[in-house]
């Protein structure tokens, strides 16, 4: 890992820093953050950016580097550990029903459908709205959200994988179907799921911001990227443009570093698009 | 069907015309979906938490009050018999009442989708037409300026929210160059919007020749349109390049081109070929910006069902939601079957 190696692929080399700088604000929050995240300061409401405040300062005075800074924490484990759970669901069902074809598979399937016939963001915001607008419940709801995600992907590799020779060879030397599953089929489906997860988890990014933003999700003050884009809206056409500003720009980096982990991660887990003579 | 009547049928069957067997052979799926439809919803509210005789008449009501109002709503029965029950209202029209403006919620929703319907029909033509180009320029110049600028701005577009835009765009096209309209409502407030003949207020103000309607309400719509075209034609670019690119290289049209026809023509030919991908992801564009209207219709106050949504999710204004949820369903099936069906009529590879 030479600085070579990463001035030849920068994309990949933007998609590393942009995760770095998450993880270092997630870990060191506290240290990070000039100020605290939810302590209001009304004497100090609405400032521009300055020596003091380098965001400025929202309408009940709270530091907007601060709140950006701690927001990391609860966008990025929210979408985190929800498309987590998607995928270690996801994952194994769709491998259940691409390789046992029974009625309970079409049926499973048919459910998949009927969740994915309704739009992804109308869908998430009636069953957060229900369920009770709390911070897990968007993780549960995303996570339900994404299992027909990762389950078709699995299915469909698990479908054409099925029929090959190497499963047939598998067959006669005596295994079973658990280890045909898990050691034959599994490894060999996993590519498109795991390239998902990347992706994914940058689509979760822009739902949990987008639902509170219209207020299905997190309540103030907690710090959140998409409440903090909204707080700031009321102003904007007064000449405030920071408080909604510098959130969406957090949205933007953290969506599009986990756009270009999951490319570099397509063309990595893709032995032909490797450059040839170059084994890792 | 017996072996008797199966002949005839099939017979018959093959008797009608292409066009007429694909709509027929698609809308058959259309009442199994639509049950799939209702189940979901139904499912959706029964998931609230605590009673929903309690919810509506709140703490303090008393026991006899409950008592009664579950046997009104059909609490006291069973949930086979309770969704019956809610089929049997649906069929009638009836969605319940909102609770939020205490009218019934399909009088709002129909009061309320021409709304949406204008704002969503101008974006996926403008998303369309943008991402189609940018596709057929990314490929035709490969390795060029265009291909690398196309590929940038496929990958920042898939990180835009849609909602951090719209507030962009308010704030350096409205509060700071004045170019654009305000942003609120569908019309200026001191015009009178026109008579309703589609509910799309850039039609009926230029059926009814109200020019300054028309001005009026075609300005009001630049800005949110602009908003959903620049975060969604990204997508489409991506899908209809890969689609584009396939059939520019195939080789009947290196054949066409070693034959001379001019590039126009080439061009014309490939995207003729690569319709059916392209109408699909136009289907599922549907469904997306159904989702991107609640919040670019919250930003610039459009009154229409998306703001309509969100008003019930802070107003926990369940029937509202329901509502709108199963509007929303319906709206994506209907598109499904005409995607399909327009699918099926351009590929005549498909047997049907």
């Amino acid at each position: 890992m030479t600085f070579r190696f990463w001035l030849r692929r920068p994309a990949a080399t933007l998609g590393a820093a942009l995760l770095l700088l998450q993880v270092i604000a997630i870990v060191f929050a506290g240290m990070l953050a000039p100020y605290s995240p939810t302590m209001a300061d009304p004497l100090h409401s609405l400032e521009p950016p300055s020596w003091q405040h380098p965001l400025g300062t929202d309408v009940s005075g709270m530091d907007v580097l601060s709140r950006i800074i701690f927001a990391t924490r609860i966008n990025l484990l929210v979408s985190i550990t929800a498309v987590a759970a998607a995928f270690l669901i996801g994952v194994p069902v769709g491998l259940l029903i691409g390789f046992y074809r029974t009625i309970a598979s079409t049926l499973v399937m048919r459910l998949f459908d009927f969740i994915q016939s309704f739009p992804v963001f109308v869908l998430g915001m009636a069953l957060v709205s229900v369920l009770g607008q709390e911070i897990w419940n968007v993780a549960l709801v995303l996570a339900i959200l994404f299992v027909p995600v990762f389950a078709r992907l699995v299915r469909a590799e698990v479908l054409s994988l099925r029929e090959r020779p190497f499963i047939s060879a598998a067959r006669c030397s005596g295994a079973g179907d658990i280890s045909v599953m898990f050691r034959h089929i599994l490894p060999n489906a996993m590519t498109p799921a795991l390239v998902q997860l990347s992706i994914s988890i940058g689509m979760a990014i822009l739902l949990t911001a987008g639902l509170s933003f219209i207020g299905a999700g997190v309540r103030m003050p907690t710090p959140e990227w998409g409440l903090m884009v909204s707080s700031g809206a009321q102003q904007l056409i007064l000449g405030v443009w920071w408080v909604s500003l510098f959130p969406g720009i957090a949205i933007v980096l953290a969506v599009l570093c986990f756009a270009l982990l999951g490319d570099q991660l397509r063309i990595f887990l893709d032995p032909t698009k490797r450059a040839p003579g170059k084994a890792r | 069907m017996t072996p008797k009547l199966a002949g005839p049928v099939v017979r018959s069957w093959r008797a009608l015309p292409r066009p007429a067997r694909i709509v027929l052979a698609r809308v058959a799926l259309i009442p199994p979906q639509l049950f799939g439809v209702l189940l979901v919803t139904f499912v959706l509210v029964r998931l609230l938490p605590g009673d929903p005789a309690l919810l509506l008449l709140g703490n303090m009501a008393t026991p006899e009050a409950v008592a009664s109002l579950r046997q009104k709503l059909g609490l006291d029965q069973g949930v086979a018999v309770q969704f019956v029950r809610y089929l049997g209202r649906i069929l009638h029209g009836d969605l319940g009442t909102s609770i939020f403006t205490s009218h019934p919620v399909v009088q709002d929703l129909i009061e309320r989708a021409p709304a949406t319907l204008e704002l969503i029909t101008y974006a996926m033509i403008l998303t369309i037409v943008i991402g189609v180009g940018l596709a057929i320029l990314a490929v035709i110049g490969r390795g060029g300026v265009a291909d690398h600028l196309t590929r940038l701005y496929g990958m920042a577009a898939g990180a835009l929210p849609d909602f951090w835009v719209g507030l962009l765009m308010i704030y350096f096209l409205f509060h700071i160059a004045g170019w654009a309209p305000a942003p609120f409502g569908r019309i200026d407030t001191y015009l009178t919007p026109p008579p309703t003949i589609t509910g799309f207020y850039t039609l009926d103000s230029l059926l009814t020749g109200n020019w300054s309607d028309f001005t009026s309400s075609a300005g009001r719509l630049v800005l949110p349109v602009a908003t959903i075209t620049i975060v969604n034609a990204g997508g489409v670019m991506k899908m209809t390049q890969t689609a584009f690119a396939g059939i520019y290289d195939s080789p009947f049209i290196r054949h066409a081109r070693a034959c001379g026809l001019p590039q126009c023509r080439i061009v014309a030919m490939s995207l003729k070929n690569s319709l059916p991908p392209i109408i699909t992801t136009a289907g599922f564009l549907f469904g997306f910006l159904l989702g991107a209207a609640v919040l670019v219709e919250t930003i610039f106050a459009w009154g229409g069902l998306g703001q309509y949504a969100v008003q019930a999710v802070i107003n926990s204004d369940y029937p509202a939601l329901q509502g709108f949820v199963m509007l929303a369903a319906v709206f994506v099936l209907l598109v499904y079957l005409v995607v399909d069906v327009l699918y099926e009529l351009v590929d005549p590879r498909i047997r049907i």
